[in-house]
C-alpha cells in the first residue's frame, strides 16, 4: 500500500520540525491514552521539551503514521528522524539506559539500595526460586506499589544482596528502595512475603468534621474554605450555602491557597471528599478535613430544610 | 476475533506457541517463534504487527489495542 505523496511529505515534515518528536493521543500535558501518557511520564523525565503530535488531532495523519512506520498503533517515538518503537520499546530502552544514550542524556550510576530480606522470607524465596528458577526482581512505582516477581536478568538491573539472596531493581524502583524490608508474615495459615519500605509517603492526615463541628466552625467566624466536590446537578439539589462546587477552576484556586489555610471538604456521605481531602493533604496543605456523613449528615444534624436525596 | 488474530499470525510466522487473550478491541499476545531468535524487540514486535496491521486499520477498526505483546524465541 503507498502513501500519498503529499501525506508522506507532511508526515516528514513533522519528524523533521524536532529532534524528538512522539505521535501520541493528547498532548504531553494531557495524553488520553494510558500508552502515551507512559511514554510522556518517561520522556519527560529525560527532557525539558520535545515535539509531539496530536494524532486525535488529525484523523489524516493518524492513519497515515501508521502506513509510514509500518506501526500499527499509538504512541510512535521518532528520534532524529529515526523510528524508535511504540511504548513497549520505549519503555525498555529507558530501562537499559539506550533511551538515555540515544537522546544524549547522560545516564547516572544507581547506587544498589540497603535492602533486608529477613530468614523467614530468604527461606520462603529460596524455596520458590528453586521450584520456579529465575531471579528476584522487585519493582515499586511512583505511588510505592511494590511488586515482586521471578524471571531472567536483563543485565541493566542495578542488583542489591541480602541474606544470600539477589534482588535486581530496575533503576526508578533502586531509588525508591533504600531500606526496603522484605519478611515473611502468616497470611491465612500459610506463609506471605510482606513488603515495608520507609521510603513510601505516609498516608496522609485528614481530620473528620463531624456535621455540628462544622456548623460551629462557621459560626466561629474563622476564615474556613468549605468545598463541594460533587457534581453540579447534585449541588443544584441540595447545598450547604457556604460551600463552593470545585470545578477545575476552583482545584487551581485552592492548589495557590496557603498551606496552613483551613480547608472542609463534603460531598454527599464522605466519600469522595475524603479523596479529594487525602488528595490536597498530600500535596503538603496541613489543615485538610473532611464532613464525616457529607451533606446528608449535616441535612440530619444541622439543617433539615437541607434536602436528602 | 481472537480466532482471526491467530491466523493471520500463523500465515505470517512459524509460531512454536501462541497464546491469544481479551475482547472488546484490547488484546493480549504471546507469541514463541523461532523468527524471533536474534532480533531486537523493535523487529521482533514489527513482525507481529505486520501480521496483524490489516486488523488495526481505521476507526472501527477490530483491534484496537494489543496491551501486552510478548515476543519469545524458541
Amino acid at each position: 500500500m503507498s502513501l500519498d505523496p503529499a501525506l508522506r511529505e507532511r508526515i516528514e515534515s513533522i519528524i523533521r520540525s524536532d529532534r524528538v518528536v512522539l505521535f501520541m493521543k493528547g498532548t504531553p500535558d494531557a495524553p488520553q491514552c494510558g500508552f502515551s501518557a507512559q511514554v510522556v511520564g518517561i520522556l519527560g523525565q529525560l527532557l525539558p521539551e520535545y515535539g509531539s503530535f496530536d494524532v486525535l488531532s488529525d484523523r489524516e495523519v493518524r492513519e497515515a503514521i501508521k502506513e509510514f512506520s509500518s506501526w500499527p498503533t499509538i504512541p510512535q517515538l521518532y528520534v532524529e528522524g529515526e523510528f524508535q518503537g511504540g511504548c513497549d520499546i520505549v519503555k525498555e530502552l529507558y530501562a537499559s539506559g539506550d533511551l538515555q544514550k540515544l537522546l544524549g542524556v547522560e545516564v547516572e550510576t544507581v547506587e544498589p539500595p540497603a535492602v533486608t530480606v529477613t530468614d523467614a522470607a530468604a527461606e520462603l524465596l529460596r524455596g520458590v526460586i528453586a521450584s520456579e528458577g529465575g531471579e528476584l526482581h522487585v519493582s515499586i512505582d511512583a505511588s510505592f506499589q511494590h511488586s515482586l516477581s521471578l524471571g531472567p536478568r536483563a543485565g541493566h538491573e542495578v542488583a542489591a544482596t541480602s541474606n544470600g539472596l539477589t534482588i535486581l531493581f530496575d533503576r526508578d524502583s533502586a531509588r525508591r528502595a533504600n531500606g526496603l524490608v522484605i519478611g515473611a508474615a502468616d497470611s491465612g495459615g500459610s506463609q506471605a512475603l510482606t513488603v515495608e519500605n520507609p521510603n513510601a509517603p505516609r498516608a496522609a492526615e485528614v481530620n473528620q468534621l463531624s456535621a455540628s463541628q462544622l456548623q460551629a466552625l462557621i459560626a466561629s467566624g474563622r476564615d474556613l474554605h468549605l468545598y463541594d466536590v460533587r457534581t453540579p446537578e447534585e449541588h443544584q439539589k441540595a447545598r450547604i450555602a457556604q460551600a463552593t462546587l470545585v470545578d477545575a477552576r476552583v482545584a487551581e484556586q485552592i492548589e495557590r491557597l496557603p498551606k496552613d489555610a483551613l480547608i472542609v471538604f463534603h460531598c454527599h456521605h464522605g466519600g469522595r471528599s475524603q479523596a479529594a481531602a487525602e488528595h490536597f493533604a498530600s500535596r503538603g496543605f496541613t489543615n485538610v478535613h473532611n464532613l464525616a456523613g457529607g451533606i446528608d449528615a449535616w441535612s440530619r444534624e444541622v439543617d433539615a430544610s437541607v434536602p436528602r436525596y | 476475533m481472537i480466532e482471526k488474530i491467530r491466523q493471520a499470525l500463523s500465515a505470517a510466522l512459524p509460531c512454536d506457541s501462541l497464546e491469544v487473550r481479551g475482547s472488546g478491541g484490547h488484546f493480549s499476545i504471546r507469541v514463541v517463534s523461532s523468527a524471533f531468535a536474534g532480533k531486537n524487540t523493535l523487529a521482533k514486535q514489527r513482525l507481529v504487527f505486520s501480521a496483524i496491521a490489516h486488523l488495526m486499520k481505521g476507526d472501527d477498526a477490530p483491534v484496537h489495542a494489543i496491551d501486552e505483546l510478548e515476543t519469545l524465541a524458541p
